[in-house]
């Protein structure tokens, strides 16, 4: 009896790590175009890069339990929730822009000209203190990727929502595995050209998601 | 006049025509053994073609030993290169299809012709699930002879041999924007940051990780301005109408009017991915460009001559160029004071300069002779298709 | 003489690229191609639609059924089933087919297509889904990579796309 219900309980809980494990690829691949440049565009020590990537991480959590709350109480899958989905992820893509945009490069001044003391091409605005893993952590948490949306599909099925949640903790930590390799980008010495080149990939980036944002909710509100 | 003496710190001298043809019988001998099997099999258009490119290339290699200049003869190569390539490329397609839009069925078929730009985004995709994020076919067909192994082939053959000099010997896109860039006699634009030249990394850095993250060749998607002279997506969406647009726009500002008006490679210099990525293999390649401190006077004739800013005065404070040197020859032959020599890592600065010279432009002479000289006979033979001759 | 080896390195460095250079037609650039083609990689099924798992004879012409191809990482494609006809000389004028695609016996859709007369005219044609796991094709003119009905070559390709 008391084997059957730990089997009823850790089973999901061990489907849910082997599911992050082997999607985690796909985590590495997609939050790498967000982390990398925001990684090595803060001229920082190891030991402040390790905490940055931490609270990513837990802001990214975060987003997974919001998400998976919500898998839970709608009950259903969690692609017919969002009816308005291009709305969410359009929405998403453009906050993800504003945010890598303000946390990695503050609000740029380019320097065309530049004084012959300024060192910097793009120069961070030092007056802002925080990281940004937050907002970038909790967006990307968020973001409608496959092996999400499968997980989310299964923890759905789950009849209590603390297993819901322990699911999506178990998935988590299986993806988070795969983040490892970030933790050495702080190893990576920080030139001063690396910096620089990392802000521009930034800003890139920003402008990116915010055209692809854009373009998203273009869509929906011409062709419905 | 006679070939002096070459001694540490001499500048490049004069040839006489004797010698300058006998450095140039190699190259023409080459020339004739890599062009035969074209001179046998093709039509007279193609003979033509490959004859008229033998004896322009012969003659430019002529002249680069009889001046000792490198960057004047070699820009008529190179220039001619990228201005006919589109040609040869854009007929090929008009007469295959009738459109320069890529349709899906090429794409599903694998008659795409592979493109090197696209190789430093095929890494992580390949690493990480072994595919090819490439519409094209992995070995040649006979409708795809550009396929991904030749290409790729091809490309780190030359690589091992120029290093960086593939974007001034090879790359027949920077040949479209040096030929703008050779245009006006004065610059309009003089200051220009240099830290500008840090933006070609940010965009590798982006395209590999988005492409990595998309699983698509994210630089032709998008940024690939060079679509405007081969093939492009058709707009059916919003999506492809605003990649059109980006295309259309970054091939106008940098491939066109910023070259006019900065006498700069300006894609080249602060944009292209692959450069950036190429740049990487001048940490291998023995060639290189350094200044003699001891005779430079900081004239800054260099700086001003380099097409790609791979001088600047702190890189000439330390007596060297920056990794995206391309080793065209620009500062060497504008230097006066004979400060700015060709060089062999390993040896000291300033010896024998004209010998290092020699090895590295025979070397990357036969393969652009090789590579571009191909482009250039197809290219003559298809204009000569079109002449009302008969 | 201590200035003098790594001299001696670096002209025999040289010597070896211009050997290098001379080999690379020759040699250098078929050793490369070999090398990257038999590498184990392969093209993105998105393009070329995957492996064939099944083939169904009809007579003079077959028909090819593919392994389902699913987006990788962030590829923002449907997945699908590509199906092909083969060859197009030998198919009749209108080709009506139930066919089954994950192999359990039940067909999953039907095929209608008329064979275009010439190489230039487009595919006139639909798939109907019988199966809730597939989307039907309505518009034959609609191209996406996951979801077509196109002459490529000799074959009628259709892709079906599927439900995620």
């Amino acid at each position: 009896m008391l084997a059957a219900t730990s089997l009823r309980i850790l089973a999901p809980m061990g489907e849910a790590l082997l599911l992050g494990l082997t999607t985690g690829p796909v985590c590495l691949a997609s939050c790498g175009p967000v982390v990398v440049p925001w990684m090595l565009a803060r001229p920082q020590q190891m030991r402040t890069q390790i905490r940055d990537l931490l609270c990513f991480l837990a802001a990214r959590l975060a987003g997974y339990m919001l998400f998976a709350f919500g898998a839970w109480w709608m009950g259903t899958e969690i692609t017919s929730l969002f009816a308005p989905r291009a709305w969410t992820i359009g929405g998403i893509q453009i906050l993800l822009a504003l945010s890598l945009l303000f946390f990695s490069v503050g609000w740029p001044r380019l320097h065309c000209h530049a004084k012959k003391t300024n060192a910097q091409l793009v120069q961070i605005d030092e007056r802002k203190k925080h990281s940004g893993a937050i907002s970038l952590g909790f967006l990307t948490g968020i973001n409608f990727c496959p092996p999400f949306l499968v997980a989310s599909v299964r923890a759905a099925q789950l009849e209590q929502l603390p297993a819901a949640l322990l699911f999506f903790l178990c998935f988590f930590v299986g993806t988070v595995v795969w983040f490892a390799p970030y933790l050495f980008l702080g190893f990576i010495k920080r030139s001063q050209a690396c910096v620089q080149v990392a802000r521009i990939a930034a800003i890139l980036l920003a402008c990116w998601y915010g055209i692809v944002g854009a373009s998203t909710l273009i869509v929906r509100i011409f062709h419905g | 006049m006679a070939e002096e003496k070459l001694t540490p710190h001499t500048a490049t001298p004069f040839r006489t025509v004797g010698r300058s043809a006998l450095l140039t019988l190699p190259m023409l001998l080459w020339s004739l053994l890599i062009f035969t099997p074209v001179l046998r099999q093709h039509d007279t258009a193609h003979s033509l073609g490959t004859l008229l490119v033998i004896l322009f290339t012969n003659f430019l290699f002529f002249k680069m030993m009889r001046t000792g200049k490198t960057y004047r003869w070699r820009r008529y190569f190179f220039v001619a290169v990228g201005l006919l390539f589109p040609v040869g490329f854009i007929s090929s397609l008009l007469a295959l299809r009738g459109s320069m839009s890529i349709p899906i069925e090429r794409m599903v078929s694998g008659d795409t012709p592979f493109c090197f730009m696209v190789t430093p985004m095929l890494l992580i995709p390949a690493a990480l699930t072994r595919t090819l994020i490439f519409p094209g076919a992995i070995l040649p067909t006979e409708s795809n002879p550009h396929s991904i192994a030749a290409m790729i082939g091809l490309w780190f053959a030359m690589t091992l041999v120029m290093g960086k000099a593939w974007c001034s010997y090879g790359c027949f896109f920077g040949g479209i924007e040096e030929g703008f860039a050779s245009l006006c006699k004065r610059p309009h634009i003089r200051k220009i940051d240099s830290r500008f030249r840090l933006v070609p990394w940010a965009v590798l850095l982006l395209v590999v990780l988005l492409s990595a993250a998309l699983f698509e060749p994210f630089y032709c998607s998008w940024l690939c301005p060079f679509k405007a002279v081969t093939e492009f997506s058709a707009v059916h969406s919003v999506e492809t109408a605003i990649q059109t647009g980006i295309f259309i726009l970054l091939f106008a500002a940098l491939v066109v009017i910023l070259p006019l008006l900065t006498k700069k490679r300006t894609q080249c210099a602060f944009f292209c991915p692959f450069g950036a990525f190429q740049s990487l293999f001048n940490k291998i390649n023995l060639f290189e460009i350094r200044v003699d401190r001891e005779r430079c006077v900081e004239c800054s004739a260099c700086l001003t001559a380099c097409p790609t800013m791979a001088i600047t005065p702190e890189s000439l404070r330390e007596g060297k160029t920056e990794l995206n040197c391309m080793k065209c020859g620009a500062c060497v032959d504008v230097c006066r004071k004979g400060a700015a020599v060709w060089h062999l890592k390993g040896t000291r600065i300033g010896m024998k300069p004209e010998r290092v010279r020699l090895f590295f432009l025979f070397g990357a002479w036969a393969l652009s002779t090789m590579f571009g000289g191909y482009i250039l006979s197809n290219a003559i033979a298809t204009l000569i298709h079109f002449l009302p001759l008969r | 003489m201590s200035n003098r080896i790594p001299s001696a390195l670096a002209w025999t460095g040289a010597g070896l690229t211009l050997l290098i250079a001379a080999l690379v037609p020759f040699l250098l650039i078929n050793t490369f191609s070999r090398a990257v083609a038999h590498a184990g990689l392969r093209v993105d099924e998105n393009y070329t639609g995957g492996v064939v798992v099944r083939t169904i004879a009809h007579g003079n012409y077959k028909t090819l059924v593919y392994q389902p191809v699913h987006p990788h990482f962030f590829q923002r494609n449907q997945p699908f089933v590509q199906i092909a006809f083969e060859p197009i000389s030998a198919l009749p004028a209108e080709v009506q087919e139930k066919v089954d695609l994950d192999g359990d016996g039940q067909p999953d859709v039907l095929v209608h297509f008329l064979r275009p007369d010439t190489a230039q005219n487009a595919v006139q044609g639909n798939i109907s889904a019988l199966n809730s796991r597939y989307q039907s094709v309505e518009n034959a003119n609609e191209k996406s990579f996951s979801k077509m009905i196109l002459r490529i070559g000799n074959r009628i390709v259709l892709r079906v796309p599927m439900n995620p």
